[in-house]
């Protein structure tokens, strides 16, 4: 396919050898496992990772996963020769339209991306690990996306545009080598690409103009016209503010709702620049998107909402078709987390997988938390009747006794100095023999202290339980302090022990 | 049986973590009122019932849920004690925005689900979603744990 040996060519043509550690990066991250399933929430994962922290292996991975897009033809996302191979070619178009969906909605922490001002284009700042326009990928399937519809038409032009200084060449290839991958892929793209052609040629005329302008092109795909508080540096340029508008909206959650409607301002003067590029991104956002607001990619995971390190943003994207009101943003990235959320509840509550929406979906789940708190009573009034005397002490003592027994049966083990609650795990049969065990001894008459109390399921017990008698003898025998209990037990304990 | 999601984490200790909670509490409430209480079944349940709930809120990790420090909150002031966790810093969220803006809520679905939460009256939504699963996964460890209990106490 051209494309693909567009791509092939761009790759070779482009020249990363300036970002060394990147690519190193890059291809030692390719044999990462990216295996995990396109639908899991691995790649917003990796890409939630601030880009300025996260390594860029991760970054790639997610990137190089959703780049997918020939398995024999595509090399590499030219990223500094890092090969997308990682994924073997597994990546079905299914899976990655499910990505682009997912990465409509995908808050994108790319702190680094659109640097606050002046910068216009994807500068990572001082990221060394990654070409800057590797850092500031998002590895989201969408950037990638339009980064190839960009890639897709810039065409030959593309080695122009390489040339670049450092930065905006480098952003705009990677774009346009993931985009070339990604157009494969994305039927719906078609619409977009040719669009994206006009404006890649455009762009790449004039290689001198801003790099956020180029990047413009880059960014609709079927990314959505979203706000970006960072394309104010490209204000100047035409669609400087569309690139970075494309790329991701920084909410300042600490600011509220001053930098949304900053952010939204923002947004709105740069969509009504006259811009071409920017009215063909809309365009484009349209046709892959599905329209209006749109649940399936909102029940995938809407939004990364992990907030990198150094910053607390959460990086929306405004769907395309879809207000850029940044209210409304912040609406639709709570509503897709409370959907992943209620999908989470949906895997924990038996017999959900049938029930669908939201408010049936509510009312199981306050039936079984209503079910399980029942039940808590139930049995606690169980445990009142099975046990009239309430004296649990006898299992303070019983454990003593048992502890006896079984010191007897075998050289005294010495016991660790501090017991905490929070023990290993210790063997799951544990809890029945325990229990068991007590209970036959409560039930049973027992001397309170030495009996010839001949028990046999002691050789059952193991080390861990002897800890956990200690406790219970503790917390019997000496005035009850919970602190106390589980650390002083041991020198009463060791005393009896010892004849 | 923990389980861990990339970006929700609900991980609930084993099992003998909860055992060894309930069965201290338990132990603690023998010695607590010998004599001045009655003894009756419903009272004795009572007292369980919060045992185990205030076992289950310290094994499940004490200050670190929303939930639990509200159960702990909540008995730690029938017994008449303050019990203060360290705050964590909060971020402005929607909800505490957009509750300055109206103050009635018209009554939503997960209303309900708040009263059953324990502190789920103030959370964010989707804070709430969190701590109910976590909720679940520690309810129905608990409710094993008593089960079995009441096999190894009854009557064989």
């Amino acid at each position: 396919m051209d494309i693909s040996e567009e791509k092939r060519n761009r790759d070779s043509a482009v020249n990363y050898d300036s970002v060394d550690n990147p690519a190193v990066d890059w291809q030692v991250s390719s044999s990462n496992p990216v295996s995990a399933p396109i639908d899991s929430y691995t790649q917003e994962n990796l890409i939630s990772a601030c880009p300025s922290s996260c390594s860029p292996s991760q970054m790639m991975d997610s990137f190089g996963q959703t780049l997918w897009y020939d398995p024999t033809s595509v090399q590499a996302v030219g990223y500094g020769g890092f090969s997308v191979q990682n994924n073997g070619g597994n990546a079905s178009s299914s899976s990655f339209r499910g990505n682009v969906d997912r990465s409509l909605e995908m808050g994108w922490n790319l702190p680094n991306l659109l640097p606050p001002k002046g910068n216009g284009l994807f500068l990572p700042n001082a990221s060394s690990f990654l070409p800057p326009s590797m850092a500031q990928f998002p590895a989201d399937s969408g950037f990638i996306e339009r980064a190839a519809r960009f890639s897709l038409f810039s065409g030959g032009n593309f080695s122009d545009m390489v040339n670049q200084p450092l930065g905006n060449p480098e952003a705009i290839g990677l774009f346009l080598q993931g985009g070339g991958t990604m157009q494969g892929q994305c039927q719906s793209n078609e619409l977009n690409v040719g669009e994206l052609h006009n404006d890649a040629s455009t762009v790449v005329k004039e290689p001198n103009v801003r790099s956020s302008e180029q990047l413009k092109p880059n960014v609709p795909g079927s990314g959505n016209v979203s706000e970006d508080t960072q394309s104010s540096g490209g204000n100047g340029q035409k669609g400087g503010e569309t690139s970075s508008k494309g790329f991701d909206t920084r909410k300042r959650k600490r600011n509220g709702q001053n930098s949304e409607a900053a952010q939204s301002h923002r947004s709105q003067q740069s969509e009504e620049e006259p811009d071409s590029n920017g009215d063909k991104k809309r365009n484009n956002e349209q046709s892959p998107n599905s329209p209006g607001k749109k649940t399936n990619s909102g029940k995938q995971q809407g939004k990364q909402s992990s907030d990198p390190p150094k910053d607390g943003y959460i990086h929306v994207r405004a769907r395309r078709g879809q207000a850029t009101n940044s209210h409304s943003l912040a609406e639709r990235v709570r509503r897709e987390k409370i959907s992943e959320r209620m999908k989470f509840l949906q895997d924990l509550v038996p017999g959900c997988n049938k029930v669908t929406g939201k408010a049936v979906m509510l009312d199981e789940i306050i039936n079984y938390v209503q079910s399980l708190q029942r039940q808590v009573e139930f049995l606690s009034m169980k445990l009142a009747t099975v046990n009239p005397q309430m004296d649990f002490n006898l299992e303070g003592l019983l454990a003593k006794d048992a502890l006896q027994l079984r010191a007897g049966s075998s050289s005294t083990t010495p016991f660790p100095p501090n017991m905490s609650m929070a023990y290993p795990p210790l063997p799951h049969g544990f809890m029945q023999q325990t229990l068991s065990s007590i209970g036959r001894t409560i039930s049973s008459p027992l001397s309170p202290t030495n009996g010839g109390f001949k028990r046999q399921d002691t050789n059952g017990w193991e080390g861990d339980l002897q800890n956990v008698i200690h406790i219970n003898y503790g917390a019997g025998e000496v005035t009850p302090d919970p602190q106390a209990a589980a650390t002083a037990s041991l020198p009463a304990a060791n005393m009896k022990v010892e004849p | 049986m923990a389980s861990s999601d990339k970006t929700i984490n609900t991980d609930v200790p084993e099992k003998d973590v909860f055992a060894i909670h309930f069965l201290q509490s338990l132990s603690n409430l023998t010695t607590q009122n010998p004599f001045n209480s009655p003894d009756t079944t419903n009272y004795r349940a009572r007292k369980i019932k919060k045992a185990a709930y205030v076992s289950m809120a310290k094994a499940a990790g004490g200050s670190s849920r929303l939930w639990s420090r509200a159960l702990l909150g909540r008995a730690a002031k029938e017994n008449n004690k303050i019990v203060r966790f360290a705050r964590r810093k909060r971020k402005v969220t929607w909800k505490i925005s957009s509750k300055r803006r109206s103050d009635q809520r018209a009554p939503e679905a997960t209303d309900r689900l708040r009263n059953l939460v324990p502190g789920g009256g103030t959370m964010e939504t989707s804070k709430l979603m969190e701590e109910t699963a976590h909720y679940i996964k520690c309810l129905s460890m608990q409710v094993k744990v008593m089960q079995c209990l009441v096999d190894g106490l009854s009557p064989k």
